[in-house]
């Protein structure tokens, strides 16, 4: 089952995450992510609008999406964090690598 | 511990959706308990739950029983399995909290670390030949971390 959509534009991809991203979601945000990198997409968001929970799973996938992302030349940005997914990057410190943008627009900036 | 809720199962990744639903149900039957503390909670329970996934042996077929209580006080849970024990790394233990991992762009390790800062209490134990966690969160004042 397919929680993970995909929508590409040129190098952009716009990747929106699952409910919750544990364990069970987070191999197949890596593969989508990796997908999209090596199909000519790397300058990523990650929609989180829709994800209510993260775990450490779901943060090594996002990480693994970003040095892809980044050797390809773009990069990984997060979008409309929830209250525990910001919670769980602050704890991690994962927030100074993983910098979350208010809405898609606002990540889709300045590339 | 004897908990208000229980859940028993194999650990298996399937299993962590039934823990989410509890947990969701426990926020519903407890309206009282602030949501800052059961988002935490929720967190600490799920890294470890799936942790004993990931790491039980034999994979796949480790039993484990799940028992929260929710105290004046505090938030309690015990996850128990009867797998091999843990070898867990005692060098990544610093004053009684696992660390994050050094690498800033490690893409494992996190998840000891990220239980131990979201709990007070974060034991474990082997004892015949099951494994515990036992897990503790004092509750605050909602607008308290």
């Amino acid at each position: 089952m397919s929680i993970i959509e995909v929508r590409t534009e040129g190098r952009r991809a716009v990747v929106t995450g699952p409910p919750r991203l544990n364990m069970t979601a987070a191999p197949q945000l890596r593969e989508v992510l990796a997908r999209a990198v090596a199909e000519g997409s790397p300058q990523i968001v990650v929609d989180l609008g829709e994800t209510t929970f993260v775990d450490s799973s779901g943060l090594g996938a996002l990480v693994g999406g970003l040095k892809t992302a980044r050797q390809a030349g773009g990069d990984l940005r997060l979008a409309a964090v929830s209250e525990q997914v910001m919670t769980v990057l602050t704890l991690t410190s994962l927030n100074r690598v993983l910098r979350p943008f208010p809405t898609v627009e606002d990540a889709s900036r300045e590339w | 511990m004897s908990g208000d809720y229980t859940l028993e199962g194999l650990s298996v990744p399937e299993s962590l959706d039934q823990l989410h639903d509890l947990l969701q149900q426990v926020a519903e039957e407890h309206q009282g308990v602030a949501s800052t503390d059961l988002m935490l909670f929720e967190t600490a329970v799920i890294e470890i739950a799936g942790n004993v996934v990931e790491h039980g042996r034999p994979q796949g077929t480790v039993a484990w029983t799940f028992t929260l209580a929710v105290l004046p006080d505090r938030l309690a849970a015990v996850l128990s399995d009867d797998g091999q024990e843990y070898a867990l790394a005692e060098d990544q233990l610093a004053d009684g909290r696992w660390a994050m991992p050094e690498d800033d762009l490690a893409e494992g390790g996190r998840g000891l670390a990220l239980a131990s800062v979201a709990l007070d209490e974060l034991d474990y134990q082997r004892t015949g030949g099951i494994n515990s966690w036992t897990m503790v969160r004092h509750r605050r004042e909602d607008t308290a971390q």
